[in-house]
Order: C-alpha cells, then structure tokens, then sequence
C-alpha cells in the first residue's frame, strides 16, 4: 500500500478550463468555456421501465438531484397520460420549495454570497463560507447549516430518503404525510420564512448598502440584453413546479408561452466544434453566434431571468421584495447578470412561503395521493425550474413503458451561451494591448458563478474539485499566460 | 472508537461507483457489529459534512483519478494529507470542499471527526465520465483488495 499525495495542479481531467484568444493588438478575440460531459446517459436509460427514470435521473448530477427527480416525475406522469391527484401535486411541490430552500441558501452563502460580503478584491483565500463566517459572525453560519438541515428533513419525510428522493412514480407518490409530520413541516417552513429575511436584509445592508457594490452590479460587465426563459402559473407568477414556459424578450414583452411538450417548437440546439455542451436558442429568432439583442435567439434561464420572465411572486412578502427590485435596479427586465444573486434570495423567500402555504393546504394529508395510471404509455415531456434553469426532461417509450429514447435539456445547458459570453466580456474589459489586470481570474469567476451553473456531474471522484485553469493565447495560438484559481 | 463506513460515488457512472462496492461487501462483513456503520452516498462538501455528524473516526472509500496511477491502484491517506483547496472555492461546483465543509461544522459547533481521523481508501479509475453500472476490469479486480484495506483498519491493524 502506498502512501500519496495528491496535487490537483497535475489533475488535468475535470479542470474548468477557459481559452482566450488574443488579436495581433493583443485584445481579446474569442474566448472558449470548455467543462467535462458525462457521456452516454440516452444509452444508459433505453431498455429500462421507464418508472425506474425519477430514480436513474437523480444520480445524472450532484448537485440537483431532487430537480432532476421532479422532471423525471412529470415526463413519467405524461408518458403515461395520467393526472395526478392534487394532494400528490402539492406534496411533490412542497418537497420541491424545501430542495429550493437548501440550495438557494448554499449558494449564497457558499459561492456567490462571499464575492460580495468579503468584497471582490478580498483574496481568494477569504472569499468563502468561512471568510463570510469570520466576517459576519458565528451565527449565519449556524443559520445556514439550520436551514440546509430543515430542508434536507423535508425531502426526506416526503421523498423518502435524504437528497435523492425515491417516492414519485406514475400517478402520484408511494406515501402520503401525516399529521404530526404536517406539524413539523410547516414548523420549519416557518423558520424558513425568517432565515429569508434575515437573508435578504443582510443582502440590502451589506450590498445595497455600498455605493461601489450597486456600482458593481449595474456596471457593463455583466451585462447582456438577452431573451429570459422561467415557468409561470396561470397568473404569471413566477413556479417552479408546474405551468407554462414563458419568455420574454430583451424588451421586456412577452416572446412565446408554451407548453412542455412543446419545446421542440421553441428550443433548437446549435453545436460548436469546441465543446459538447450544446447552446440552445429560440429557433424562431434564430442563432446569430455569441451575440445578445433581440435579433439573437440566445436566452438565459436563472432566478433573474424566471423573475424577468413573469408579472410578479405568487405570495406577498417575496412579491414586496420583487416590487422593490424592479424599482432599485430602474426598470424591467434587468440585463446585468450580478443580479441574479438578489433574485435568488427572492425565491428564497418564496419557496419559503409557499412552502408554508402547502404545508397547510387542507389536503396535503388527504390518503389520495397516487392514481393508477390506465392508459397506454407512450411519449411525454416534463419541466420544473430548477434553481439554476429550467429543467426538461422528455422520454419515448414503447407499448410497455420500456424506454426507446432520451432527451434532456438541463439548467446549465440553457445559460452555455450567456455564460460564454459573460466571460469574453468579463476578459475583454480586463485585457488591453496585452496587458492583463491581475483581477481577471476574480472578474471571470463571478462572470460564470451567478450562473450557479452545475459542473457537479464532474466532480465525484477525488480529489472531487473541479480547479479553473485560464490560458491566455496570442494571435498566433501560443499560450502567454496560464492563470489557476487554486492554491498550490 | 465506532467507525462509519461511507462509500462514494455515483453508482451509474462506472468506475466511479467503486466505493458503493466495495462498502457494500464491508456492510456483509461487518453485518452485526456495534462497532461499524457503513452507508453509500452521492455526497460532497456540506451535505458530506452533515453525514459525517457525531462521527470519531470515518472511513470514505472513492474511486480516485489522477492519471497517473495504474488503472486499480489501492491507496490510503487521511483527509489530512488532501491539499487545501480551502482558497480555491470556485473549483467546487456547487459546493465546498469536504476539508472546507469540516471546518465550517467544527466553527458551528458539530461534533466532527479530526482530519486526521478521516481515513480514505481510493482506487484509481479509468471511467468516471461514462453512465454504466459496470466497472473497469481492472477497478473490479481490486475491490477485494480495497474491501482487505477497509477491514484492516476496521480491525486496527493499519
């Protein structure tokens, strides 16, 4: 048996890596975002009873497993053309806002939360849940693991087990709740409610409260004037469970609303010869390269663009907080991606609200929580949001509900092409003539990082990280620089 | 002092479910014993964190790809011997490192096993980009030498 250390710097697999590109004036050209893609998930699936999906498609990724659960659900439901009971409707969504809760909060606090709270140009070192830790004190940390805690134990009282939940199959869920459990679930939605506030507060104080971070989150940088994709009910508030998929335009009007099983009517997909990630776009507008305004078919689809894509929240403290949004950042829709951070704290306290909501609907305890399906099975799509983009799953199967073929569209997958192109412009500003500002690699990272896209697939094998490598190349392809964000 | 056994990974993309197997032989070996828990997660960073809750003394089995190794290589380190990606938190997807998630827990006041009491047992993979349920011939020949691995600590021998 030996003994080894493990240096990531020789870790070449799984690295994030980003390409930029150089003119003969040393500016930037082109950039290339290229992450690692789990292969051969379609071939995986087809030959399998197509109720085993809601439990395959929950270990497609490690980060959003309970998302990919609820798609998989949905698309199962339609394969077999059955309506689900409302009590099973409402008990998946109530699963589905505390998954919202926990994932939302990981990500403030964790990720994007530190660019802000330690400041932009703290070292790297500090720009983390720790660093937040030292700085804010002890008890947003205890808050944080509290809230990531109450949600974990509603996925499992309604889903079964911790993180990957196992209940939903066609028709329903295998198990209702009872009412002690109602009681302690809408006793933790209730504490919810106040870590969103609580967070939302320390979001105003410490970011709406510094001239130079508001001067951050509306500066060019990040800005682009995109096409905004998100699920809204009947009324046009923002869902993450069910309804219709809505867009809008950079102008702010309504482009199309479709339903799910729609989409191929909507979304194509362009290919680069660079990447496997494929770059949807709305195919009536059409793809004109890695540009934004109305003439190009590129969408984001985050909490900004779900906020931008609706009238409003469906429950009345997160609807204030949207109105105040809207009215601090001048006017709808927002184009400047640092925003996204804001808009997830407003679904925060969305989810947590509705999650109060549903755990005191009247039938969330009802016994009629699956119906039997009866009709044949054949082909059916499913969509939720899920926290970093809408999700869509779509399966075909034959007679006997064994899976034919796949297809996914996953929430990362719909922001390639804004993140993209959020880094050339994030590198255009910060390389001139040659010369590049020591806060690129900084700048790049929270570029791609309001994304919260999900690389998590990548990342289970030791030594489980994912480091971002930048290579700056001149005109003629020769690396100049090579820049890491990793301590060696 | 108990131990929890924890095999990680993601059970359907090849290699990559090692840990799973080999746990799931030390669950039959050690079927019983007051001594051992052992559980198979798709966990990292914080929700690992949390699992790891009131635990003296854990055993993480994972696949490991460096590249570097031959297909199959055992190792053994503790979470100690890890470089401190502490700095680097953009090299996690969603999340923290375990280490970084450790010392969040700690700060917070969780009872949580000492780095140096986190013992992993890796395999070097081939696959871990590739949906499947089989391992590499070579990941599969040493599982019994991982499953040797894990109950020799179990046993206090290492």
């Amino acid at each position: 048996m030996e003994r080894i250390t493990i240096d990531p710097i020789t870790r070449l697999e799984g690295h994030g890596k980003i390409e930029i590109f150089l003119n003969d004036e040393g500016d930037v050209a082109n950039t290339y975002f290229q992450i690692p893609e789990l292969r051969g998930f379609e071939r995986f699936c087809v030959g399998r009873p197509v109720e085993e999906m809601p439990l395959l498609t929950n270990r497609i990724c490690g980060v959003c497993p309970e998302a990919h659960h609820m798609a998989a659900a949905k698309a199962v439901d339609a394969v077999y053309h059955v309506d689900i009971p409302s009590t099973a409707a409402k008990l998946r969504e109530l699963l589905y806002m505390a998954f919202y809760c926990t994932d939302h909060t990981t990500h403030f606090y964790a990720l994007g939360g530190p660019d802000f709270i330690m400041g932009p140009d703290a070292p790297v070192a500090e720009r983390n849940i720790l660093g937040v830790i030292h700085k804010v004190g002890l008890e947003i940390g205890g808050k944080v693991i509290q809230m990531r805690k109450y949600g974990h134990n509603v996925v499992e009282i309604i889903g079964g087990r911790k993180v990957h939940p196992c209940t939903s199959i066609p028709g329903g869920l295998t198990k209702g709740i009872t009412e002690e459990q109602r009681l302690e679930i809408e006793k933790m939605g209730r504490w919810a409610i106040e870590f969103a506030q609580f967070s939302l507060k320390a979001f105003n104080d410490i970011v709406l409260g510094n001239p130079a971070y508001v001067d951050l989150i509306l500066g060019d940088v990040y800005t682009h004037k995109t096409y905004y994709m998100g699920l809204v009910d009947a009324n046009n508030k923002v869902n993450f469970y069910d309804g219709l998929v809505r867009v809008v335009g950079p102008d702010g009007k309504e482009f199309v609303k479709y339903a799910p099983k729609d989409y191929t009517d909507i979304i194509a997909e362009h290919v680069e010869p660079w990447t496997y990630l494929k770059f949807p776009y709305l195919k009536k507008v059409g793809w004109k390269g890695l540009v934004d305004g109305p003439d190009s078919g590129i969408y984001m689809a985050t909490p900004l663009s779900r906020l931008n894509a609706a009238d409003g929240m469906a429950t009345p403290l997160a609807q204030a907080e949207y109105e105040k949004f809207y009215a601090t950042l001048k006017g709808k829709p927002v184009h400047q991606r640092l925003a996204i951070h804001w808009a997830r704290l407003i679904e925060l306290l969305y989810a947590a609200e509705h999650w109060v909501e549903l755990a005191t609907d009247p039938e969330i305890t009802s016994p009629n929580f699956h119906a039997i399906p009866t009709e044949k099975p054949t082909e059916g799509v499913g969509i939720v949001e899920a926290p970093r983009g809408t999700l869509t799953h779509h399966y075909w199967t034959d007679e006997r509900g064994v899976v034919t073929k796949v297809n996914l569209v996953v929430g990362t997958t719909n922001n390639n092409a804004p993140i993209t192109m959020s880094i050339k412009k994030a590198a255009s500003s910060l390389i001139k003539k040659g010369n590049v500002n020591q806060g690129l690699l900084n700048m790049v990272e929270m570029a791609f990082r309001a994304y919260d896209p999900c690389f998590g697939c990548a990342t289970h094998s030791l030594p489980g990280q994912m480091p971002l490598e930048v290579t700056i190349r001149d005109a003629d392809g020769n690396p100049v620089q090579v820049l890491k964000q990793f301590t060696e | 002092m108990k131990t929890l056994v924890i095999g990680l990974g993601n059970p359907i993309l090849g290699d990559d479910g090692v840990g799973w197997r080999v746990a799931e032989e030390i669950a039959l070996q050690t079927a019983g014993s007051p001594q051992v828990e052992v559980d198979c997660v798709s966990l990292g960073g914080l929700s690992l964190m949390e699992r790891l809750t009131d635990s003296e003394r854990v055993v993480l089995i994972d696949s490991l790809f460096t590249g570097e190794k031959p297909v199959g290589t055992v190792s053994q380190f503790t979470l100690a011997d890890l470089p401190d990606l502490t700095a680097g938190h953009s090299a996690s997807a969603h999340d923290t490192s375990l280490r970084n998630a450790l010392n969040v827990g700690r700060s917070m006041g969780i009872a949580l096993p000492e780095d140096g009491n986190v013992i992993i047992v890796a395999i070097e993979a081939e696959n871990v980009y590739d949906f499947s349920q089989e391992l590499s011939p070579a990941v599969a020949a040493s599982v019994p030498q991982a499953v040797k691995a894990v109950m020799e600590l179990l046993a206090g021998q290492n």
